[in-house]
């Protein structure tokens, strides 16, 4: 066989190998079209290499002309092929030229079924047998070049242009292994083909064309380049395995720790829209361990109230690359409701899009029920409750906590508990809850001083607050139980009014029986005034005036006057009718006060009064008028107790003592006479054991001494007759009162 | 008439200021008055002889005006009384009239009310020591008859004749006659209605 036919054919098979390879790793790789491309660019040079061999053995004039005019295909497809690998593997060419060159090409493959016999040659007026090398003869033409041809060469020159131009690119951009090899091999090889078909068509040189093995230097260029760039794919292939042994080994561990610690891994593939999950997970959510999971097999096992709220975070997530979180429920297949609590994260690809998701589930159902336990409890509770967390936001409220404040629960849950309270009291508030966090104990809020709540309308209500500190997985919480005590302040308010009406009303009762004595309490100065003026008068109508005696009579006359008017003011103290008003009181004044209303009473019923009032008492806080009352009214009940008495023995001792042991001053008044009954009853309402009086006074007594948080008790002597003491808190413990009652809520 | 002491005022009240002005102006209408604080004070210096008044106040410690009334009554005081209180207690004033009180005055008592009180309580008290007076001398007249001559008196007075009284007394009438002559010059009487008004005026019957 001649050489050239086996040089030719090995060409054209090399070609076609090339192209199979080609073929097959597009095949693999689709997205890969640069294989493609080379596939057909190869194809292409294995008919191009057959045309020319069978130029070499044409006979016949027009057997040449035929040949060469379809080997004008090929060639086509060679040049576009090679313009699109260039696009595709360099990513560089201007597409002006790339379109140029396409267009020059394929105006010349148009003209060339134009012109007969081709584009090349005008007439091809005879074949001549040239001999090779070994003996070999091949045909070359010979006979007019067709100027038209110069379309078909432009289209070439633009080719190389096209190739240097994006061989500069990809060289200055830093691609210069690429620009060299590819580059490099493009335009060396295109150049020497095409330099030597141009100067065969001109008739310059003898010899039939050659372009093929020039081609394939340039297949075998591109190739390498490819060929390296599979081998570098298949290196990171085994990277890559080896990558994945290990992260293999790294998830079975992670697996076998998310089993022990019941948490369920799992990972989605957005794309192919499924799910892998560990078998803890498939028992979590109550899948087989063959079941294929995809997204709506997830949702499907989700509660139906609960599966928008998870596709919304799960969106969220994908748009925003967010961290995903949510709690859940899940209904298995046997009815049985679980609580989950998921937590992941999305990753997207190159172009930003979400491609998987990984995360873990934890179930949390226990949590939950003991959440909702508390959550009936809070809300099944007589009282407002309020669960406050550290930061101070209301975390929790109840139906009754609504109907005190007047807001809704969406309305405050998340807001500053500060919200509730007075403004008055707001910068204390939080210094007060700050400290409570610090040292949380179960305590009554504020003991012993007046809280309010802030409504949502504004106004202020009276309430009573105990604090429970709650430790909880996130952090410490408070559990404020609240009761609203505006009803009970105005039934207190109330019961003051009444208590204040009943005590005047003994009053004017208790004077109404003193008259007698109150009269005469107040004849005595104006009957020393009257007979003093009168007096005068006579001693001027006489005219021997002594002016010492004028003066003197006159200094009587004011200083009774100031008599009457003293006991005048007592009076009108003790009728006046109003709130009760708090004193800093000395209890001396106070016994003497009363004594001083009495004097005449005990002077007509012949009773002596002894005092002891201890030295450097310390001061009482009340309303001086009722303490006065309740003094009057244990010494009236002694004098009358005494009325079937001796005179000798009418005798009544008062004493006032400070009591260390209570912060308190007792004062007790002593009499002589027949005792009291045993018991309480004395101080019941209504009863008596006098023949005047309605039987009030003790127990009117009794409700003033205890709304001045004293206690009022009788005792009989051990000789004769009865004492009845009253206990008074000293007025240092009730200034601490009035201090709070300003210091606000804590 | 027998010749009396001049009169005096005493005021006795516990309250200072009262007891004083009282005292200035009784002085003032041209009373000689002695004042005590307490009913004790006075009963210390008492003497029966002295005419006048007591201004006496009825609420005092220990011993009030009711019980000086009484103490005086039972000591044969011949001082009228004219209680002053500071308030006009029904009971107390009919206890202290029924026991012969002069007068029961409220405080603030007017001066001319108190005046007209203390004039009346001394010429009260004059009386009193006029018809003490008198009484006196008749028992000392009637102190001066035999045990006859009073059982002969007393059926004079009685109004029978001598010779029912002789026979009473189981005697005859000339000795009535004798003992009647004595007692109408014992008595300092002329006519036997003179001897009845003066024994029925002493109060001293048979």
């Amino acid at each position: 066989m001649s050489w050239i036919t086996v040089v030719w054919s090995m060409n054209a098979a090399a070609c076609l190998t090339l192209a199979g390879i080609y073929l097959l790793v597009w095949c693999k790789q689709r997205e890969d079209r640069v294989y493609f491309v080379l596939s057909c660019n190869a194809v292409a040079g294995a008919a191009l290499t057959a045309f020319e061999l069978a130029l070499m053995r044409a006979k016949t004039v027009e057997q040449y002309g035929v040949t060469l005019r379809w080997a004008a295909f090929p060639v086509w497809v060679v040049v576009v092929s090679l313009v699109v690998f260039v696009r595709l593997y360099l990513r560089a060419g201007r597409p002006w030229l790339a379109w140029s060159v396409c267009g020059v090409r394929t105006l010349a493959l148009i003209l060339n079924f134009i012109f007969i016999p081709n584009l090349s040659y005008l007439q091809i007026t005879s074949l001549r047998q040239v001999s090779w090398w070994g003996g070999e003869t091949v045909s070359v033409p010979v006979g007019g070049t067709n100027p038209w041809i110069l379309v078909a060469q432009l289209s070439l020159l633009l080719l190389i242009t096209f190739f240097v131009d994006a061989t500069m690119t990809a060289w200055r951009r830093g691609d210069r292994q690429r620009a060299l090899v590819v580059g490099g091999a493009l335009i060396l090889f295109s150049a020497v083909a095409i330099g030597e078909v141009v100067l065969v068509v001109w008739g310059i040189i003898q010899v039939p064309f050659l372009a093929c093995f020039s081609y394939l230097g340039l297949i075998a260029a591109m190739g390498y380049e490819l060929s390296s760039d599979m081998l570098h794919r298949a290196d990171l292939a085994r990277q890559l395995q080896l990558r994945e042994a290990e992260l293999l080994e790294a998830g079975e561990r992670m697996e076998l720790a998310a089993s022990a610690a019941e948490i369920a891994v799992w990972m989605w593939d957005i794309v192919r829209d499924e799910v892998w999950i560990t078998d803890k997970g498939r028992a979590l959510f109550g899948f087989d361990s063959s079941e294929k999971l995809n997204r709506d097999r997830f949702l499907s096992r989700m509660h139906p109230e609960d599966r928008d709220s998870v596709l919304r975070t799960v969106e969220k997530s994908l748009q925003t690359g967010a961290e995903y979180e949510s709690e859940y429920r899940l209904v298995l297949p046997d009815g049985q409701l679980r609580w989950l609590y998921g937590r992941g994260h999305v990753e997207f690809d190159c172009n930003g899009q979400p491609v998987r998701m990984r995360g873990a589930s934890v179930e949390i159902t226990k949590r939950k029920q003991a959440e909702e336990q508390f959550r009936v409890v809070v809300e099944a509770a007589p009282s407002a409750m309020i669960v406050v967390n550290n930061e101070g936001h209301i975390a929790q409220v109840n139906t009754q906590a609504e109907a005190v404040f007047g807001y809704s629960r969406k309305e405050i849950i998340g807001h500053s508990i500060e919200m509730l309270v007075p403004e008055r009291f707001r910068s204390h508030h939080i210094g007060y809850r700050r400290g409570y966090f610090g040292d949380a104990r179960a305590r009554p809020m504020g003991a012993g001083r007046e809280l309010f709540g802030l409504r949502k309308d504004g106004s202020e209500v009276p309430i009573e607050i105990g604090l429970n500190p709650i430790h909880t997985p996130e952090g410490l919480f408070v559990l404020a139980s609240i009761i609203d005590i505006s009803q009970r302040k105005h039934a207190e308010l109330e019961a003051a009014r009444r208590r204040n009406e009943m005590a005047h009303l003994s009053r004017v009762t208790m004077l109404g029986e003193l008259s007698g004595s109150i009269a005469h309490e107040l004849s005595l100065p104006l009957s020393a005034i009257l007979s003093n003026a009168q007096a005068a008068q006579r001693i001027l109508a006489n005219g021997d005036v002594n002016h010492a005696e004028v003066q003197e009579i006159l200094n009587e006359i004011v200083s009774e006057n100031r008599h009457a008017v003293e006991v005048i003011r007592r009076l009108r103290l003790f009728l006046r009718k109003g709130d009760v008003e708090e004193h800093s009181l000395c209890i001396n004044e106070l016994v003497q006060d009363v004594l001083n209303l009495v004097r005449s009473d005990l002077i007509n019923q012949k009773v002596t009064v002894d005092c002891e009032i201890g030295q450097n008492l310390p001061s009482l806080t009340g309303d001086p008028v009722q303490l006065q009352q309740v003094l009057l009214n244990l010494v009236v009940n002694a004098c009358d107790a005494m009325a079937q008495c001796d005179i000798g023995h009418r005798r009544i001792l008062i004493r006032a003592a400070n009591e260390n042991d209570c912060n308190a001053v007792v004062v007790s008044v002593s009499d002589h006479g027949s005792g009291i009954p045993d018991g309480e009853q004395i101080f019941e309402p209504f009863f008596t054991t006098k023949k005047k009086g309605m039987g009030l006074g003790l127990s009117v007594c009794r409700s003033i001494i205890t709304a001045h948080r004293g206690k009022l008790w009788a005792t009989n002597n051990p000789d004769c007759g009865a004492t009845f003491h009253m206990s008074l808190p000293i007025a240092a413990s009730r200034d601490d009162l009035v201090i709070s009652n300003n210091g606000g809520v804590q | 008439m027998t010749d009396y002491p001049s009169s005096t005022v005493f005021v006795i009240d516990d309250y200072a200021p009262v007891r004083t002005s009282i005292s200035r102006l009784l002085r003032a209408a041209g009373f000689v008055v002695i004042a005590f604080a307490s009913a004790e004070q006075f009963l210390a210096q008492y003497d029966p002889g002295v005419l006048g008044c007591i201004v006496l106040d009825l609420a005092m410690p220990t011993v009030n005006g009711l019980e000086l009334q009484d103490i005086l009554a039972k000591a044969g005081s011949l001082l009228p009384i004219i209680f002053l209180t500071g308030i006009a207690d029904i009971p107390e004033s009919v206890q202290a009239m029924k026991r012969g009180a002069s007068d029961f005055l409220t405080k603030p008592v007017n001066d001319e009310v108190l005046l007209a009180a203390v004039h009346t309580a001394i010429e009260q008290g004059r009386t009193f020591w006029q018809k003490q007076a008198e009484l006196s001398e008749l028992r000392a007249r009637l102190a001066k008859l035999t045990p006859r001559e009073r059982e002969v008196l007393d059926g004079v007075v009685a109004g029978r004749l001598n010779k029912q009284i002789a026979a009473e007394l189981g005697t005859v009438e000339q000795t009535v006659k004798v003992h009647r002559a004595h007692v109408m010059q014992k008595m300092k009487v002329r006519s036997v209605a003179e001897l009845a008004r003066l024994i029925e005026r002493c109060g001293i019957g048979t």
